[in-house]
């Protein structure tokens, strides 16, 4: 919208309205405020399956019109040792806010460490989700403005994979997208992992058609519907690109993968 | 009736007093530039068009027709930059003919800056306007509001600050066509990659004295990349609920069908001017 | 301050808090001092301080057979540093820690026997009284349905561990959706043990003196089941069987002898009654003794007054 829109450029609403009252009070005396939270954009995206978990994010960082970096990972090993997470089970992605982000990632981090250490065993993913939500949730008044997906493996080896809302509330899933391209990226996922609105050719007339049942998906498969979700959401959403960043969790551990995206 | 249409504006400012939020327009993010060089200016932008966050078109033109040696970049509104310079390419064709001389650049600068001004800032374009007369080659920036430039080179939109960038560190006086294409084309590359609003490919336009060269799609760098999955559907798996067979005969008691014989040529008959 | 008078108010404390030592009659009272004075004697005197001892004094060595004099004399020379909850003797020792441990040796029996299915926990009621309402002595609790916990000491003080055990164990559970590991319950209590003392910036201590009372933490987690001990000076062990209290000591070579691996939770059941029943000064019946359960299936459990004679019809029939 020209350089008139480049300071505040997603907002297109008209400056007038009959009942809106004035900025300013008629003695002249401005208020000035200040707000706390930005957005910084992208996606994230995870998918579990029979025996792994994969979580998904692109690594562009926003503000407005501007790239703040083409690599701010939003994807973070939990409980892992050393600077490179050695070890690690759980994973966390988080976008919106990556201050907010980056702090949950950090109190969480060190409570899984901390709960190893007084409990003499890593802790499960479930009950990482449950602290995770009340992490949230104790900043019930002054959010982490991030929406956050959790992902390991569960008692019984299963992909395990947790969504959140910014106060906490969770539940458990077969897939989530999250961030910017949330609403292009979700419907797809909905068709492609769970079946919605696919029916059996040939199974009935009608309402009698029957659904396609959803099954655990291979890892290959999901590996490609991720790269497809992130590749399309580039195309057709600004914040979105530079990077795609993966990690695969399995029995084996966490293995991390790094694609390039369009930078445009 | 020409011009445009108020009936309306009373009725959606109650509305939006009363919370119905504004239809949102299309915007072109955009970057858009113009330089001039010796024997001719050179203008270029990018393609991506925007809808708040959402990529509208990947391939837009922005490079707009004024007259054959008059071309304008436009930014901002998508629905203004297009009506606007449609509107003024009219005009000046008329302006032309009674004239009986070559438009001249200034007049679509002044014709531009008159109309926007009227309108005080609510028509969004944002332009940069470039060409050819008898007086030489020219570059003008025009804003919504109605003010002008006139300098050796120029960037409007939301990449304006990336593009200008380039033009700052390796401008120079005297360029040669080929210079000024490149030095035009790595502006807008820098819009494309460095502001979100502008993305997908450069279009090129040059203007000479003697000949205008549009280079639609100049750089392409952001070709899509295949998809690692088939997305086709086997036939069947959408369920049809019910259907209903309307005949021709049937339709016909509420509309009258007429075959035509040869579409070409009732075509062609209808722009003769009687 | 004179020895028996340091001896005899620790005597009256426990007789006031621990309805089984003593009951209030004057003649016994009295007798407490004296009743004392050859325990104290047995006290394990740590290797450091005997020779510490022998160096100071070395024609005099403390023997068994020592006087009064000689045992009055050790006393005065704790006392310096039994005022001091958290000044360490020369010898390096903290004596009201080490005296909290003696308190405990007052206290009933209380016995624990972990198996492969389930552990069980058992302690002596000391009915005093005929009047006395024995379902009203309560010395094994619930902490957490997978966890329960029997007391020997100052039976006061376990209420505060074992709230602050319960709480720690519901906020497990609110935090992780999953239970509290024994052990870990264990170390909460333990380091509640520890708070007595000031606190790191010099501020007001919550505690002002160490606790009286040791526990048996029986409990059954994702390891299976386990039985901790955790005393006053917020040391904790795992064991297979223990007994604390004042009959302990026999009640522990018992079980030493006795115990084994493949022990059923019935045999557990008797080896805890036995045990019971051969270090307690009463005779043993369904009313003065008291088991409690933790298993997989129904966690933690008190036995009904039913089961418990079925338990002790068992034992005399062995």
């Amino acid at each position: 919208m020209g350089s008139v829109f480049a300071a505040a450029p997603l907002d297109n609403s008209l400056s007038y309205s009959f009942s809106q009252a004035p900025n300013a009070a008629a003695s002249g005396i401005r208020e000035h405020s200040f707000y706390p939270y930005t957005d910084n954009g992208g996606s994230t995206l995870g998918i579990s399956g029979a025996d792994f978990t994969i979580l998904a994010g692109d690594t562009r960082s926003t503000s407005g019109y501007n790239i703040n970096t083409r690599y701010a990972p939003k994807l973070f090993k939990i409980g892992g040792e050393g600077p490179e997470g050695t070890g690690a089970r759980i994973v966390l992605s988080v976008v919106g806010f990556a201050a907010d982000g980056d702090a949950l990632k950090e109190r969480l981090d060190t409570i899984v460490k901390m709960y190893k250490y007084q409990h003499g065993k890593p802790m499960s993913v479930a009950a990482c989700a449950q602290r995770l939500s009340h992490i949230l949730y104790n900043k019930r008044f002054f959010p982490y403005y991030v929406h956050a997906i959790l992902g390991g493996l569960d008692e019984e080896g299963k992909g395990a994979l947790y969504s959140y809302d910014p106060v906490g509330s969770y539940e458990r899933e077969q897939c989530r997208a999250a961030g910017a391209a949330a609403s292009l990226i979700m419907p797809f996922l909905d068709n492609q992992v769970n079946f919605k609105n696919q029916y059996i050719p040939g199974s009935g007339e009608g309402h009698a058609l029957e659904q396609r049942v959803p099954a655990p998906l291979p890892q290959k498969v999901v590996e490609e519907l991720v790269v497809d979700s992130f590749t399309s959401s580039t195309e057709r959403h600004i914040e979105v690109g530079d990077g795609l960043q993966m990690m695969i969790i399995t029995k084996e551990g966490v293995r991390e993968t790094y694609t390039e995206l369009k930078r445009d | 009736m020409p011009g445009f249409d108020f009936s309306n504006h009373n009725r959606n400012a109650a509305l939006h007093a009363q919370g119905v939020p504004l239809p949102k327009a299309t915007s072109t993010g955009t970057t858009i530039v113009g330089c001039i060089y010796d024997g001719g200016v050179v203008i270029a932008a990018d393609t991506r068009a925007t809808s708040g966050p959402i990529v509208a078109d990947k391939n837009c033109e922005k490079l707009h027709y004024i007259s054959p040696h008059i071309w304008c970049a436009g930014a901002g509104t998508a629905a203004d930059t297009e009506f606007t310079t449609a509107l003024i390419s009219s005009n000046l064709e008329l302006h032309a003919l009674s004239t009986g001389r070559k438009p001249r650049v200034v007049t679509v600068m002044t014709m531009l800056k008159q109309h926007l001004f009227r309108y005080q800032g609510h028509i969004g374009a944002y332009l940069v306007v470039a060409g050819c007369d008898p007086t030489g080659s020219h570059l003008f920036t025009v804003h919504a509001h109605g003010s002008t430039d006139k300098l050796p080179y120029v960037t409007m939109g939301s990449g304006s600050l990336a593009a200008m960038s380039v033009f700052e560190t390796q401008w120079k006086s005297g360029m040669s066509r080929d210079e000024a294409v490149k030095l035009t084309s790595d502006a807008i590359l820098a819009g494309i990659f460095n502001d979100l609003g502008s993305g997908s490919n450069v279009d090129v336009c040059v203007i000479t004295q003697d000949k205008t060269t549009l280079m639609r799609n100049y750089i392409t760098p952001n070709t899509r990349e295949h998809k690692q999955r088939n997305y086709r559907f086997p036939r069947g798996t959408t369920a049809v609920l019910n259907q209903k067979i309307i005949t021709r005969a049937e339709i016909s008691k509420y509309v009258t069908v007429h075959e035509v014989e040869d579409v070409a040529a009732a075509a062609e008959k209808m722009d003769v001017d009687q | 301050m004179s020895v028996v008078e340091v001896v005899r108010r620790g005597g009256r404390d426990i007789d006031c808090l621990d309805p089984g030592r003593g009951g209030g009659t004057s003649s016994q009272a009295n007798a407490v001092p004296t009743q004392l004075v050859p325990e104290l004697e047995t006290l394990p005197t740590p290797p450091s301080l005997q020779t510490a001892l022998k160096n100071r004094n070395p024609r005099s060595t403390p023997s068994n057979a020592s006087s009064s004099y000689q045992l009055a004399k050790m006393f005065i020379a704790r006392s310096e540093y039994d005022r001091g909850i958290n000044t360490f003797s020369p010898e390096g020792r903290l004596f009201q820690v080490e005296y909290s441990l003696e308190a405990i040796k007052l206290g009933s029996t209380a016995i624990g026997v972990a198996t492969s299915a389930g552990v069980i926990l058992g302690v002596e009621k000391r009915v005093t009284s005929t009047l006395l309402e024995t379902s009203s002595v309560e010395k094994i609790v619930e902490i957490d349905r997978h966890i329960g916990c029997a007391m020997s000491g100052l039976q006061a003080d376990a209420r505060s561990m074992i709230e602050h055990a319960r709480v720690e164990s519901q906020n497990h559970a609110f935090n992780y959706a999953e239970r509290l590991r024994v052990e870990s319950c264990t170390q909460a209590i333990c380091d509640l043990a520890l708070r007595f003392g000031e606190g790191a910036e010099g501020e007001e201590s919550i505690m002002s003196r160490p606790f009286g009372v040791a526990l048996l933490i029986a409990g059954f987690d994702e390891d299976g089941p386990s039985l901790y001990h955790a005393e006053p000076s917020g040391t904790f062990y795992r064991y297979d069987a223990k007994a604390i209290g004042s009959g302990s000591e026999g009640a522990q070579a018992e079980l030493q002898n006795e115990f084994h691996k493949s022990l059923t939770l019935p045999e557990a059941e008797v080896l805890v009654l036995k045990t019971l029943k051969q270090v307690m000064e009463e005779k043993l019946d369904s009313k003065n003794v008291q088991l409690a359960s933790v298993t997989k299936d129904i966690g933690f459990r008190i036995y009904g007054d039913e089961e418990m004679e079925g338990v002790v019809a068992r034992l005399e029939s062995n």
